[in-house]
């Protein structure tokens, strides 16, 4: 016969009831932060895996902000270069028009004057700043790159250094093109040939007009070079963000999979701990009743 | 005559003995919720005979003796289940409690720190001439720094609050070995009059039970009843009415409290390392093999972040053209005195080249490099790779404590049903041994009635 004593009864109730009760803790724990990792004896290896695919979430999403303000860079410049273009158009559709010698020095010098606007116009362009920082000063961006000089001469103040961000670890991708590869670039100086031209259109020179359109054209494809460079720039951004997006959402997923609580485990958990609490409850409320006390009367 | 006082004796006998039975019925019910309590047993024997014609005759019944069930290789499973027990609770006390410091899945730990921090040099390598991007990356640095002076204070913290445990355990320890060896002396007295000493043996019994789960006792009865108990290899702590006291020291440096042992001579032997249960295993275990490996180890982390930045950082130039400048205080390479050495935001050196400042972004980007780059000094790990599994050691750690303690608990409890069923009090069955002495008293009244009635006719016969 195996006996049953009155401690070891009410002790082996009150330890059912604790279990159950720290089992309804722990899913309603769950329930409340959603998270089913909450600290490292949760699932030590998974806690492990949290701390790392957090790191590389962090990461990512960074490379995506930086890309963001690149981004937004390069279609400053973009949009510098397009201008420049334009100008560099209208100021050669002025040249060959005043090279035609039916013109008078009086008509050349008036054509001069819009060729000048140009010309400012296009210094102003190269020293286009964004935030503050100017585009095309290679990495001296807290200078005005391009000044100009006694006789219409333009001097080119900035850097050859270049500026790249990070799109993934290690990949970097160049965001920036000096100044001086622009405008006093491989090809010709623009600002050189526009100021040579603006002097043959002063000093009625046809020859020295037909040299300045030469020049234009030199110009106006070094600087569309510039500018398909930009583009190809901000394609890389762009690809490298559609890449980054992606693999922000499968780490997000990876993260959940791994420390996120399954919502409707937990909750049906915690409903089922409920209800073994109350079973238990119940079940001590009939047993307690059980002695032979009342029948000794 | 003879056989009618005989009678009577018979009857006086009984009533006694069923008394004496219905006493220790209702000791038992009494103490049915007394901690370490063993039911009791009258033990019913008769009485000698007398000498007669044609025989022997019975004179009656005693109380022989009043037993006290126990199971004493039940007992010893518990003594050994208190020392685990006590050992895996208290490792998984603290253990739980460091573990608070690794709040990543909340997003505050020094892991989110760690990738604020060079989510931050990224952005200052994006806009390298900014001073707000340099302002949040100092701030950033400070909170980095923050967290390691937190984490390494908290541990600290937790080693002291665990020394002081191992004191207080230790004072514990000392008062139950002498209240053990005064009650030896006691039960030996008492057995030596020939007595069950058995409410002293309960005593006796839950004073050890509650030494085996701070320390790991071995325990050998005498013939005469007296306990003598070891712990460690072999060290005494109780012998007769002698015990043995054991000392708490400071380490001369460190600080933490050793085990001595006072073997009476005045020499104290070191006996921490001896030391496989109870309460004191659990702290020392707590305390030498998670807390001091993790304070090394997040010392090793913050000194590899200090000494690898500042090596970046010395070569690059500041806004404010400086170089060779220090972003973390170079002495501060433990991660209680991890600092930000740079309080101007002009002087982060986000730049390669003298030349290139401000647009210049070189450094910076080397410097961001550095999360993604392995150390030997960090197991060929990246520092929140290190970090990873430090964090993911202690959880195991933990997880193991807290699977042991849950496991000791189950296997404690089945014990202790063991042993109630062994010599708990069940009320039901004393309340049946209740009705019965009754009766039995009741028939002994009974008897005496009957031989007062006739004495009384004897008596009557006279008149």
């Amino acid at each position: 016969m195996v006996r049953v004593a009155d401690q070891q009864f009410y002790s082996s109730l009150f330890s059912d009831l604790q279990h159950t009760r720290g089992r309804i803790l722990g899913a309603q724990e769950q329930v409340s932060s959603g998270l089913r990792v909450r600290k490292p004896s949760d699932d030590p290896s998974a806690f492990g895996e949290v701390v790392r695919h957090k790191a590389s979430l962090s990461k990512t999403q960074q490379a995506i902000r930086n890309i963001q303000f690149s981004t937004a860079r390069l279609d400053v410049a973009d949009n510098a270069l397009s201008q420049a273009g334009n100008l560099l158009a209208r100021a050669k559709e002025l040249a060959v028009r005043a090279r035609s010698d039916t013109n008078t020095a009086a008509e050349r010098a008036a054509i001069a004057q819009e060729v000048r606007q140009i010309h400012r116009q296009l210094v102003g362009i190269a020293n286009t700043e964004v935030n503050g920082q100017t585009v095309f000063a290679g990495t001296r961006t807290d200078v005005s790159p391009f000044v100009i000089t006694v006789g219409d001469t333009v001097v080119y103040q900035g850097n050859g250094e270049t500026q790249s961000v990070e799109v993934e670890p290690g990949q970097l991708v160049q965001v920036t093109i000096p100044g001086d590869q622009v405008f006093a670039g491989p090809n010709t100086n623009v600002f050189d040939g526009l100021r040579d031209l603006l002097a043959a259109l002063e000093t009625n020179n046809g020859s020295g007009i037909a040299a300045g359109i030469a020049t234009i054209d030199l110009a106006l494809t070094q600087v569309s070079a510039a500018h398909g460079q930009i583009g190809a720039f901000a394609s890389r951004l762009q690809a490298s963000h559609e890449t980054l997006l992606a693999t922000v959402e499968v780490t997000q997923r990876i993260l959940s999979e791994q420390g996120d609580a399954d919502l409707a485990k937990a909750v049906s958990d915690l409903q089922r701990y409920q209800v073994a609490f109350e079973a238990t409850s119940e079940a001590i409320g009939r047993i307690l009743n059980l002695s032979l006390l009342p029948f000794l009367r | 005559m003879s056989g009618i006082s005989q009678l009577l004796d018979i009857g006086t006998g009984a009533l006694a003995a069923f008394q004496r039975a219905l006493t220790v019925t209702g000791h038992n019910l009494a103490n049915v919720h007394t901690p370490g309590f063993s039911r009791q047993e009258a033990v019913f024997s008769e009485r000698p005979p007398v000498d007669g014609n044609p025989g022997q005759v019975g004179t009656g019944v005693r109380v022989g003796s009043i037993r006290r069930p126990i199971d004493k290789f039940l007992e010893d499973q518990l003594l050994a289940s208190h020392e685990q027990r006590g050992r895996f609770g208290a490792a998984q006390t603290v253990l739980s409690q460091i573990q608070s410091l690794f709040g990543d899945a909340g997003d505050y730990g020094i892991g989110t720190a760690l990738n604020d921090f060079f989510a931050a040099v990224q952005d200052v390598a994006t806009n390298p001439a900014d001073v707000t991007a340099r302002t949040v990356l100092l701030s950033r640095s400070g909170t980095l720094a923050g967290r390691f002076n937190q984490a390494s204070a908290v541990l600290i913290e937790q080693r002291q609050a665990v020394d002081r445990h191992i004191s207080q355990s230790i004072a514990e320890i000392n008062d139950l070995t002498s209240q053990i060896a005064a009650l030896n002396a006691r039960i030996r007295d008492v057995q030596l009059s020939g007595q069950n000493p058995n409410d002293l043996l309960d005593e006796r019994g839950r004073l050890v039970n509650a030494l085996g789960a701070l320390i790991d006792v071995t325990s050998l009865q005498n013939e005469d009843g007296q306990l003598t108990l070891f712990t460690g290899r072999g060290q005494l702590l109780v012998e007769q009415h002698h015990s043995y006291k054991l000392v708490g020291l400071a380490t001369a440096g460190s600080g933490v409290v050793d085990v001595r042992y006072d073997p009476g001579g005045g020499s104290l032997i070191s006996i921490t390392s001896l030391i496989s249960g109870g309460r004191l295993r659990g702290l020392l275990e707590a305390r030498d093999q998670t807390i001091a490996p993790l304070l090394t180890s997040l010392d090793t982390l913050a000194s590899e972040i200090v000494a690898r930045v500042n090596l970046q950082h010395r070569v690059g130039f500041g806004l404010d053209g400086s170089t060779g400048v220090d972003f973390f205080s170079p002495t501060g390479t433990a991660a209680n005195t991890m600092a930000v050495a740079i309080t101007d935001p002009r002087r982060i050196a986000a730049s390669s080249t003298a030349a290139g400042i401000p647009g210049n972004n070189a450094n910076a980007l080397l410097l961001r490099a550095l999360q993604d780059t392995t150390f030997a000094a960090l197991g060929t790990q990246t520092f929140s790779g290190y970090y990873g599994s430090l964090a993911s050691n202690l959880g195991a750690a933990t997880q193991t404590a807290q699977r042991d303690a849950a496991a000791q608990d189950i296997l404690h409890d089945q014990l202790e049903a063991h042993r109630a069923a062994v010599s708990g009090v069940s009320s039901d069955e004393e309340l049946v041994n209740i009705l019965k002495y009754q009766r039995g008293f009741e028939a002994a009244s009974r008897l005496i009635v009957t031989a007062d009635e006739l004495l009384r006719t004897l008596l009557d016969m006279k008149r």
